[in-house]
């Protein structure tokens, strides 16, 4: 366990959006390692480039701003960086990744008591039935289980219609666009549960700075991810 | 305003071609180089710059039974148009006239109408290709809008030479074809009239001496069921569900804050 010695200099107003940090003196436990937070990121602000660009695409109203390409061309420049540099995590750090990748598969009952307790957890703020979790949660899993999954499918059909138009089915082509689409809007609602409850959610204030810093309090950790919690600090 | 068509009557055509020659030369489409394919079909394929070209189709293998069929390949201007279905940024539309037309500008050269189209019609590569993106936009017949809106026949049908291509009320047109056709049956039984039905009615309607699949026609075109789930279905869903889930997250702050800010002061 370490301490916060220097004072955070993220400003105020950031505190009032997303809540504080952890203060000084506070006890703090390491949750994502600087390597996490960089493709977090580089993954955030591509997915925000993606997603603008691809809604146009749905809007009437705001074609506008496709037209001409420049849309299309930032949608692709956007795609790449985030799968080159998912890409290059892997590469570089094959067992960190694959231990994540492992993460959203492991399931057990705690799981099942967390779907069973996370509405009046969520709601009220009702801990008392909420078994204790691992380093992710079951929420945190179904997220990180729809990213892959849904990722896998936006870059299949997106490499189809990107790269085999013309050379496969037109009617390949169409399902392509299909299922990205489907890709789409289960990223879009699923991605905004994730920015509400890493960032909004009152029982999660400060939790986001975690992605910014790497540390989160040795009290939320304990709340909130007993079992990791233990675990860690055993060590 | 009432529909306006054009009638193809496929026995009257000698594929002489012109109207493919005055589609280029009203629309400023540049000609193409092509080289000699054994076969006077030329250009081979519709492109960006050839919006109308005529098929040759030769059938049987010995003279006396050899069949050389002639049909107009160009826009069908359909009422269900899959490229209007599919167009995200409804630069496609239908044009009071009821034929299918686009504004360029609006295009941002995603190809959808391209794949989406049952008679493989528009193309990308119109208006050039960005320098750097390289888009590039479609392109297709337009019925010589400019034409008709301003009471003139498409380019196309005012060169005809032998009476094959008739413009006009597509009404009128639809009762000129159904008498054509009745008066061929006794010598072509298979005679038909398409483009009366399909999807719902063309805007180009063909008088033909057989059936459509010889015509190199799809007799039976429809609009892809890709097309039609991924429009008709799934972007209303996923518009619900994105409001659903944000209706949903306002709600859950709303009260989760005020819960939670009484159960800590309880603590
Ligand atoms: S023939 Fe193709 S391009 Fe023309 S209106 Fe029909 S679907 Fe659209
Ligand atoms: S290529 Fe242009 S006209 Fe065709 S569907 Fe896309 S935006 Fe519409």
């Amino acid at each position: 366990m370490e301490t916060v010695e220097r004072k955070p200099k993220s400003t105020p107003i950031l505190h009032y959006i997303f809540g504080a940090p952890p203060v000084p003196g506070e006890d703090v436990v390491e949750r994502y390692s600087r390597p996490v937070r960089i493709l977090h990121w580089v993954n955030a602000v591509a997915w925000i480039v993606l997603f603008i660009t691809g809604l146009l695409f749905f809007v009437p109203q705001f074609s506008g701003a496709a037209v001409g390409g420049w849309s299309g061309l930032f949608h692709r420049i956007a795609a790449v960086v985030m799968v080159g540099w998912a890409a290059l995590y892997f590469v570089t750090s094959p067992r960190s990744a694959l231990s994540a990748v492992r993460e959203a598969f492991k399931w057990g009952r705690d799981d099942i008591g967390w779907l069973q307790a996370a509405p009046s957890y969520y709601m009220l703020g009702g801990e008392d039935t909420m078994p204790p979790q691992d380093h992710m949660n079951t929420g945190q899993k179904l997220w990180w289980l729809t990213v892959l999954g849904a990722g896998a499918l936006m870059i299949l059909t997106g490499a189809l219609m990107w790269f085999f138009k013309g050379i496969i089915p037109s009617g390949a082509f169409m399902w392509s666009a299909f299922f990205h689409d489907v890709g789409f809007i289960a990223l879009l609602t699923f991605g905004l549960v994730h920015v509400y409850l890493s960032a909004f959610h009152p029982k999660m204030r400060g939790i986001f700075w975690s992605m910014w810093g790497g540390k989160v309090s040795a009290k939320y950790a304990e709340s909130h991810h007993k079992k990791w919690y233990d675990k860690v600090t055993k060590e | 305003m009432a529909d306006k068509a054009i009638l193809y009557d496929a026995t009257k055509c000698t594929a002489c071609r012109g109207c493919q020659v005055a589609c280029k030369q009203w629309n400023d489409l540049p000609g193409e180089l092509t080289t000699n394919r054994g076969t006077y079909e030329n250009p081979p394929d519709l492109s960006a710059n050839t919006w109308l070209k005529m098929r040759f189709t030769e059938i049987g293998d010995t003279p006396e039974n050899l069949r050389w069929l002639f049909a107009r390949r160009a826009c069908m201007h359909c009422t269900d148009a899959a490229c209007v279905e599919v167009c995200p940024t409804k630069a496609l539309y239908h044009h009071e006239l009821g034929f299918v037309a686009y504004k360029r500008e609006l295009c941002t050269g995603c190809g959808y109408c391209v794949e989406a189209c049952p008679f493989d019609v528009p193309r990308s590569g119109g208006g050039g290709a960005g320098t750097v993106h390289g888009v590039r936009t479609m392109s297709k017949c337009i019925l010589c809008e400019d034409r008709i809106t301003n009471g003139e026949e498409p380019a196309c049908v005012k060169t005809c030479p032998t009476g094959a291509l008739t413009y006009g009320d597509r009404s009128d047109l639809l009762a000129d074809g159904q008498a054509r056709v009745a008066s061929l049956k006794s010598t072509y039984p298979n005679a038909y009239l398409y483009g009366e039905k399909e999807l719902n009615g063309l805007h180009v309607l063909y008088v033909l001496d057989d059936t459509p699949e010889v015509y190199g026609l799809p007799a039976n075109p429809q609009i892809p069921v890709a097309a039609t789930v991924w429009q008709d279905v799934l972007q209303p869903v996923g518009w619900g569900l994105a409001g659903l889930v944000a209706l949903g997250l306002g709600l859950n702050y709303v009260i989760a804050r005020r819960k939670i800010k009484i159960n800590s002061e309880e603590e």
